[in-house]
């Protein structure tokens, strides 16, 4: 009887599925489409399905044209013209030409603009438009391969009124690019419709996509088990087992420049003193930290183990107390009573994790166990992003911090560890490591910056001014029914016209 | 005589005034309620924009490089300006009916208009809510007071369950259960599945069963109607019309009418708080999750605007309830 009345409510709402086009998650809904406003990674995958920059990563994550068809570097490396494709048109019909480009670039420059993306244009003096299909970029310094930090995607010009543009211009929910799927519309419950860009260049596999947005993150593998979602962009580590046993989903690997880190405040006692920090570095086991939570590389560095800067030669920090302890009695710190304290005030540390990272609450409570057992008083507070950012970029307002930095091809750390670094809130300072940074930043030969950073790894290690922790290891889960997936560990669906549904 | 003691002030006998201070009393009373309201709606939105002020972080600190745009996004957003000033400059604005513009969820896009879709979803969450709460409640109170204390008591530990709790359960099991039908092809797919990802009724409904019932709202609505219907059925007039031979039930409903109107009022603040979470859970694009969003991005011309209407709703349902009770119930009117 039960099961009859069941199956005749259900059979009310039964209607036939129907599922063309791909859905993938998102826990938030881009704000803005706009590629000069970007500030999550939800929105820079949305800009990846329909912006092109000017060079894009091959599938081998090397540089290679996109909306550039050639370019010529000059003999002294601080000029480039580059010729740009001449069968590209913007999604309402309009040709793209040169002066997109450099349009792109000043508006990027535009104080008034306040774009996000500013930096990766910093090293650009100027942008000329020389003819209709040909640009010279003069820049600031030598540019040993500018073309790696030309990957920006281009807007296009007449669809503003000039470089000075805002956050809340109608082209943010408008937007039109040239890459390879339109923006269709933003519907009412917070998803966003996409379809295939009818002009592109190359066939596009997919023809319709939507990204839904699942808010609550506990929800999304199972959505994708119920095949109302197609594709997962990353999984949590809890639903691997879950997702991994299931016919119908498919997990696929990939290397993200992601490293979690326990970062030290050096800006006030005792985390000043590099004994303490390298004391505290001992008394955390990493990988009892990193086994409720996932896979991954332990790491010694500000690099991930396949980069070509990690040095190989450094060592992660090995968990031992008999070592924490000599470092701890040459800061002048005494165990009494099973607790470390100096001067009778007990050793108290606050960590502050951010909220928004996965997993950071089983990581954060295990670590304070850990240091609490080695006679620490520990206090954890979880962060929301604007709270973090006050508290912890621009108050500085904490002990230990622990949180992840993701990073784009470049990997440039220079932001986190250079004693100048808009990124650096941890306070570290060593000017060894700032000549390092400088000169790999201004390095025109590629083996000079892989030297400089390697030795940047080595210094850093040394210093503890954060304990370094983990890559993890990073699947997203789509159905089988889509094919010849190839993801980007950074923008995720670069590779995406390749895609196709069964 | 039996039964519980009349509640204080409303069985007692009506003083008679004479027509001209009943006039100013009722003129006073109706005053106070207003200007309470005045001071409510103020009061909340005052609250709200020195609590987001004071929390740590604000709308720049979320870009990337929030530092370097610090001067001319503050400059911008009116950022830049002391809390007094920010407090004043929202008052203005509300005064002349704007509410802004979204700095964060929605950038530029019109905070009126945001609270008006996101507040009407909400209205037909929250109205049919209330109502069902409110029915339940008279339902239960006539069955316990006949004596059914086994249905009250499932009620009971049923609406113990908090809100968050209840949806989550529900939402997966149902899930899972119309699953297993679809894999033994016993049902085709339905359009509302799964939970919640999609817009349905089934999904609406969901959140107003929820609403209505979770968190210990129904028990404490029962508990509040049975209160009533016990004190109006012990009360003189419904002995009278018993003696008369007239039927009791026209009687206890038109006398229950202004408790139940207190009742609803105090419940749909509270439903308005549940709100949040029943919308947050079930991806329903609500007022409640707009202002989740709102107060994690500091977007706070969005949480301003929401809690302005918020406390709008609140109060206003205050008023009118208190009103409704003074139309009414002449006692009331003679005492202010």
């Amino acid at each position: 009887m039960t099961r009859s009345w069941m199956l005749l409510t259900l059979a009310l709402f039964a209607l036939p599925a129907t599922a063309a086009n791909l859905r993938y998650a998102e826990d938030q809904a881009p704000a803005i489409v706009n590629p000069l406003f970007g500030s999550t990674m939800a929105e820079a995958r949305v800009n990846e399905l329909l912006f092109d920059g000017l060079y894009t990563d091959n599938q081998d994550l090397a540089t290679t044209p996109a909306l550039a068809a050639s370019g010529e570097l000059s003999p002294d490396k601080t000029e480039m013209t580059i010729t740009l494709r001449d069968d590209v048109t913007w999604q309402d019909g309009k040709p793209f030409v040169a002066n997109d480009v450099v349009f792109t670039i000043q508006a990027m420059q535009d104080k008034t603009t306040l774009s996000t993306e500013a930096g990766r244009a910093a090293f650009i003096k100027t942008a000329t438009a020389l003819d209709e299909h040909t640009v010279k970029l003069k820049f600031a310094r030598p540019e040993s391969r500018p073309e790696d930090k030309l990957l920006f995607k281009i807007l296009p010009a007449h669809a503003f009124a000039g470089t000075s543009v805002k956050r809340t211009d109608g082209f943010r929910n408008k937007p039109v690019g040239t890459g390879p799927w339109e923006l269709v519309k933003y519907n009412e419950d917070n998803s966003v419709s996409f379809t295939t860009n009818g002009s592109y260049r190359t066939p596009v596999g997919l023809s319709e996509m939507t990204m839904r947005e699942v808010s609550d993150k506990n929800y999304q593998a199972k959505l994708l088990l119920y095949e109302s979602l197609e594709a997962l962009v990353r999984v949590l580590p809890r639903d691997l087992a879950m997702l991994q046993n299931n016919r119908k989903v498919e997990l696929y690997p990939y290397q993200t420049n992601s490293w979690w880190y326990v970062g030290f405040n050096a800006t006030h006692a005792p985390y000043d003193d590099v004994n303490v920090r390298k004391a505290m570095s001992a008394l955390v086991d990493v990988p009892s930290l990193l086994a409720p939570v996932g896979t991954g590389d332990l790491l010694s560095g500000p690099f991930v183990k396949s980069s070509p800067y990690y040095n190989h030669d450094v060592n992660p920090v090995a968990n031992d107390e008999n070592a924490a302890e000599t470092l701890f009695a040459a800061a002048g710190y005494t165990k009494v009573g099973g607790a470390w304290s100096k001067g009778g005030k007990p050793l108290t540390v606050r960590i502050a994790a951010h909220q928004s990272l996965e997993s950071a609450q089983e990581v954060a409570i295990n670590l304070q166990s850990q240091l609490q057992s080695a006679g620490l008083t520990v206090n954890v507070e979880f962060l929301d992003d604007a709270a973090w950012k006050g508290r912890v970029w621009r108050e500085h307002d904490f002990d230990l911090i622990l949180s992840q930095w993701t990073f784009d091809r470049n990997e440039d750390v220079r932001e986190q560890f250079h004693s100048q670094g808009a990124r650096n809130f941890t306070g570290y300072k060593n000017p060894e490591v700032d000549a390092l940074l400088d000169k790999a930043r201004d390095a025109a030969d590629p083996f000079v910056r892989k030297t400089a950073l390697r030795e940047v790894h080595k210094r850093v290690h040394d210093d503890a001014p954060m304990v370094f922790l983990w890559t993890l290891d990073s699947y997203a889960a789509m159905s089988v029914k889509v094919k010849n997936v190839v993801i980007h560990p950074f923008y995720f669906f670069t590779f995406a016209t390749g895609w196709q549904m069964k | 005589m039996t039964g519980p003691a009349p509640a204080p002030g409303l069985d007692e006998p009506e003083v008679v005034l004479p027509v001209s201070r009943r006039g100013a009393r009722l003129l006073g009373a109706v005053a106070m309620r207003v200007a309470a309201f005045v001071a409510t709606v103020l009061g909340a939105v005052l609250l709200v924009e020195v609590l987001l002020t004071l929390a740590p972080g604000d709308a720049i600190d979320l870009l990337p490089n929030g530092d370097e745009l610090r001067v001319g996004l503050a400059a911008e957003w009116g950022l830049d300006k002391p809390l007094p000033e920010r407090l004043v400059a929202t008052l203005g604005r509300m005064a002349r009916g704007d509410l802004g513009t979204s700095l964060t969820w929605r950038p530029g896009a019109s905070v009126a208009e945001l609270v008006a879709d996101t507040g009407a979803r909400s209205l037909l969450l929250l109205a049919p809510a209330l109502l069902l709460g409110v029915a339940l409640a008279v339902a239960l109170g006539a069955w316990s007071a006949r004596g059914g204390t086994r249905l009250l008591r499932l009620v009971q530990a049923v609406s113990v369950v908090p809100a968050f709790l209840a949806a989550y359960v529900l939402v997966m099991g149902i899930n899972a259960a119309t699953w297993a039908l679809i894999e033994r092809g016993a049902i085709a797919r339905p359009d509302w599945f799964a939970l919640p990802d999609t817009p349905s009724a089934v999904r609406t409904a969901l959140a107003i069963g929820v609403l209505a019932v979770a968190s210990g709202g129904l028990t404490e609505m029962h508990a509040a109607c049975d209160a009533e219907l016990r004190r109006l059925r012990a009360a003189p007039f419904v002995d009278a019309a018993r003696a008369r031979g007239a039927p009791t039930w026209p009687v206890i409903l038109h006398n229950l009418v202004p408790p139940l109107a207190d009742i609803a009022a105090s419940r749909a603040a509270w439903l308005l708080g549940s709100l949040v979470v029943v919308e947050k859970l079930l991806l329903y694009s609500g007022a409640g999750a707009a202002l989740w969003q709102a107060c994690r991005l500091r977007d706070y011309p969005v949480a301003i605007g929401i809690t302005l209407v918020a406390a709008i709703v609140v109060a206003g349902t205050r008023l009118v309830a208190d009103l409704v009770r003074l139309a009414v119930d002449p006692r009331l009117r003679s005492a202010g």
